[in-house]
C-alpha cells in the first residue's frame, strides 16, 4: 500500500512537472462581430446615469461571432450585486437582459461568487475557474471585502493588476464592478483609497469598470436636490441590485460592438 | 470523566486555532499559520479527524453496536451538527443585521453571501434550512453533516464490506474530479465551497487510517519507509507554497482538475500533501507534549469540545471581521482579536466541560 501511494505520487508530481513544461494556448481575437450592431439596453431612470465608457470586449466579441454564445464567469463578493436578483429559479436578470436585446445570443453565466473573499485569493480561485470553465468575459466585483479587511492599498492594487493582466494574457475580457456608493462611507479613507486604487487600475490597464459608485452617487444628489429622501441603504434592495445588473448589461452590450482601438502608427523606419 | 490530552484532542484543537484564524481575512497572525508553507490547511485537518473519530468510536463499540444502533447513533451526531449549523448561521445573520444598524453601513448586510437573507427571505431561509445557501465561512458544518449522515454507510460498508470502502470512496472521488460534479447552491445559484463528493475522501481515509487492522494496521507497519516518502513531498510542496510556484493552470492537461490545486474540490495534490503532512507529524505529540504540557492541555481542552468550540469559533472570526473593519486592523486590534478569540475559545471549552461533569454527577 505504501508503495502504491507513493508511485500515486510520484506520477501525479511527475504530471504536474511536464505541464510546467506545455506551451500556453492562445486564441485568435483577430476577428469582429458579424452581428449587426443593436441599440444597447437601455437602463431604467430610476437607476440614475448609467455612465458607460465605451471599452471593446474582444474576446467577447468573438465568441458572439463564432459561437453565438457569450460565457460570463461571475466572481466577487456579491453576485447580486453584479447579475440583478433572480427569481423562481429563473436566470438572472443580466443574462434575460442581455439575450432580450442582442438578437440571437446565448449567454451563459457560471456563478462562482465566494462572500469574503479578498483580491488576492480570488484572483487564485479566478485562473482555476478561468480553466475549467474556459469563460469570454469575466464579472468581477472587487474592493469591497479588501476595503473593510484593511487590505493595505499596495497589495490590493498589486493583486489586481496581476490578475487584470493574467486574464488579458489568456484572451479573457474583464469588468470590474467597483465599490458601492454608501454615504456614511463617503470620508472613510481607506474604502476611498481603495476606490481610486481600482480607477488607477482600470485607466492602467484599459479594461472596463462599472462606475458603481459614481453612478449611485449621481443618483442620491438627484434625489436629494429633487426634495425626495435619499435612502439609507441605497442600492442594497432588489432595486439596486436589478440596476447594477442593467449597468453590466448595457456595458457589455457597447463592448460586444465597439471598435477596437486604431493600433498607434508605426513611426516610418530610418536610416 | 474528562478524558486526558492526547494526540487527536491536540491537533483538533490545533486546527479549531488555525480556523479561527485563517477566518479573519487580512489579520497579521494569518500569516503564521500552517497554510503559508503547506497546501493544504486546517479545513483537511478538522475533516480527517472527524472520521479519525468516528473511526475510533466503531472500534471501540465493535461488539455492542448493532447496524440499527449505529445508525441511530451517528444519525443522532449528524442531527446535532446541522441544528449547531442552522443556529449559527441565524446568530451570524443577526451580527451582521445588528451591525450594518449600529454603524450605519449597510453594505455589511451584503457580507459573506449574507444578501439574499436579507433581499429574498423567503427563498434564503428555505436554502439555509436545506444547507444549500450556505454563508462566507460558514461552509464547513453543512459538509460535516454529509459526512455524518453518510457515516453509517461508511461503517457498515466497513463493517460488511471492509475491503470495498477504500475503493468506493476513491471511485466516488475521481468521478466528481474527472465529469466532473459537485453539491449545488440554491437559491444562489453557485457551487458548494466544500464539494461533499471528493471531501468524502479524506473522511473514509481518517476513518480507515485510525483502525489497528486493514490499511491502518499496514500504514503503521511500515511507516518508517512512509515517512522516507513523505518528507520530500513536504518539503518541495512548502517550497512551491511559500514562492507560489505553481503551473498556470490553463496550461495544465485535461481532466484539469487532477492537476489543480484547488481547496473546494480538494484536488490529488492537496490530499497528497495532507496525508504527507500527517505521515510527517504523526508521532511528534509524544515528543514535544512531556516538554509542553500546558500547551498540550490547552489545545486539547479545545479539541475534546470541537463542535462547541468550532461554533463559537466561527462567530468570533466573524466579530473581529467587524472589529477589524471598525478598528482598523492595527496590529494592536488584531492582537486583541488573537489574544481575546482564543480566550474566549478555552472559555467555551471549559464551560462545556463543566456541564459535562454536572450531568454526569447528577
Amino acid at each position: 500500500m505504501p508503495l502504491i501511494a507513493g508511485a500515486l505520487a510520484c506520477a501525479l508530481f511527475g504530471a504536474l512537472a511536464g505541464a510546467l513544461c506545455q506551451g500556453a494556448w492562445a486564441q485568435d481575437t483577430s476577428g469582429k462581430p458579424e452581428t449587426s450592431p443593436e441599440p444597447p439596453p437601455a437602463v431604467a431612470k430610476d437607476c440614475g446615469e448609467a455612465n458607460v465608457t465605451v471599452t471593446p470586449l474582444p474576446n467577447s466579441a468573438l465568441a458572439l461571432q463564432k459561437r453565438q454564445q457569450v460565457k460570463i464567469l461571475a466572481i466577487g463578493a456579491s453576485s447580486a450585486a453584479m447579475l440583478g436578483m433572480g427569481h423562481d429559479g429563473n436566470p438572472p436578470l443580466l443574462e434575460e437582459i442581455l439575450e432580450r436585446n442582442i438578437k440571437g445570443l446565448d449567454v451563459e453565466i457560471i456563478n462562482r461568487s465566494y462572500s469574503g473573499e479578498l483580491a488576492e485569493a480570488a484572483g487564485e480561485r479566478l485562473k482555476i475557474e478561468v480553466a475549467l470553465n474556459h469563460p469570454d468575459l469575466v464579472l468581477w466585483q472587487v474592493g469591497t471585502n479588501d476595503a473593510f479587511a484593511q487590505v493595505p492599498v499596495e497589495n490590493f492594487e498589486q493583486s489586481v493588476t496581476n490578475t487584470v493582466r493574467w486574464l488579458k494574457d489568456h484572451n479573457v475580457d474583464v469588468i470590474l464592478v467597483g465599490l458601492h456608493y454608501i454615504k456614511q462611507l463617503t470620508k472613510d479613507e481607506h474604502y476611498q483609497a481603495i476606490r481610486a486604487s481600482l480607477q488607477r487600475i482600470t485607466a492602467a490597464e484599459s479594461v472596463l469598470r462599472i462606475t458603481r459608485y459614481e453612478a449611485m452617487e449621481v443618483l442620491a444628489r438627484t434625489m436629494r436636490e429633487s426634495g425626495r429622501p435619499e435612502p439609507r441603504d441605497f442600492g442594497l434592495t432588489e432595486a439596486g441590485y436589478n440596476c447594477m445588473a442593467q449597468y453590466v448589461a448595457r456595458a457589455i452590450a457597447v463592448g460586444l460592438f465597439a471598435k477596437p482601438p486604431k493600433p498607434h502608427a508605426q513611426p516610418s523606419p530610418t536610416r | 470523566m474528562i478524558r486526558q490530552a492526547n494526540a487527536i484532542d491536540f491537533w483538533r484543537g490545533f486546527a479549531l486555532i488555525s480556523i479561527f484564524i485563517n477566518h479573519v481575512p487580512g489579520i497579521y497572525y494569518e500569516r503564521l499559520t500552517h497554510r503559508n508553507v503547506s497546501i493544504s490547511d486546517s479545513a483537511e485537518l478538522f475533516v480527517f479527524l472527524a472520521g479519525w473519530s468516528l473511526g475510533l468510536l466503531v472500534s471501540r463499540r465493535k461488539g455492542e453496536l448493532t447496524a440499527p444502533g449505529l445508525v441511530a447513533r451517528l444519525g443522532g451526531r449528524a442531527m446535532t451538527i446541522y441544528a449547531a449549523q442552522i443556529l449559527i448561521s441565524s446568530i451570524a445573520l443577526a451580527i451582521l443585521a445588528g451591525a450594518a444598524y449600529a454603524f450605519d453601513n449597510p453594505l455589511i448586510l451584503e457580507w459573506h453571501n449574507a444578501a439574499a437573507a436579507f433581499q429574498d427571505p423567503a427563498l434564503a431561509h428555505i436554502g439555509l434550512v436545506l444547507l444549500t445557501h450556505q454563508l462566507g465561512y460558514f461552509d464547513i458544518l453543512p459538509l460535516y453533516v454529509v459526512l455524518m449522515l453518510a457515516a453509517p454507510l461508511i461503517a457498515l460498508i466497513d463493517k460488511f464490506a471492509k475491503p470495498a470502502l477504500v475503493p468506493i470512496s476513491l471511485l466516488l472521488y475521481f468521478c466528481a474530479l474527472v465529469v466532473p460534479f459537485t453539491a449545488p447552491t440554491w437559491p444562489v445559484a453557485g457551487q458548494w465551497f466544500f464539494n461533499p463528493f471528493t471531501w468524502q475522501t479524506i473522511f473514509v481515509l481518517g476513518f480507515v487510517l485510525s483502525r489497528d487492522e486493514g490499511i491502518g494496521a499496514v500504514v503503521r507497519r511500515n511507516m518508517r519507509l512512509i515517512r522516507i516518502v513523505a518528507l520530500p513531498i513536504v518539503l518541495v510542496t512548502a517550497i512551491l507554497v511559500w514562492f507560489n510556484w505553481f503551473p498556470d493552470p490553463t496550461r495544465l492537461p485535461e481532466p484539469k482538475l487532477l492537476f489543480l490545486n484547488g481547496k473546494s474540490f480538494l484536488t490529488p495534490i492537496r490530499l497528497i500533501q495532507f496525508l504527507a503532512l500527517v505521515v510527517v507529524f504523526s508521532g511528534s505529540y509524544a515528543y514535544f507534549a512531556p516538554w509542553v504540557p500546558w500547551l498540550a492541555d490547552f489545545f486539547s481542552s479545545l479539541g475534546r469540545n470541537s463542535l462547541n468550540v468550532f461554533c463559537v469559533a466561527s462567530l468570533l472570526s466573524l466579530c473581529g471581521q467587524i472589529a477589524r473593519y471598525l478598528y482598523t486592523g492595527s496590529l494592536l486590534t488584531d492582537t486583541i482579536i488573537l489574544i481575546g478569540g482564543i480566550g474566549l475559545l478555552r472559555l467555551t471549552a471549559g464551560v462545556s466541560e463543566w456541564r459535562d461533569r454536572r450531568t454526569t454527577d447528577a
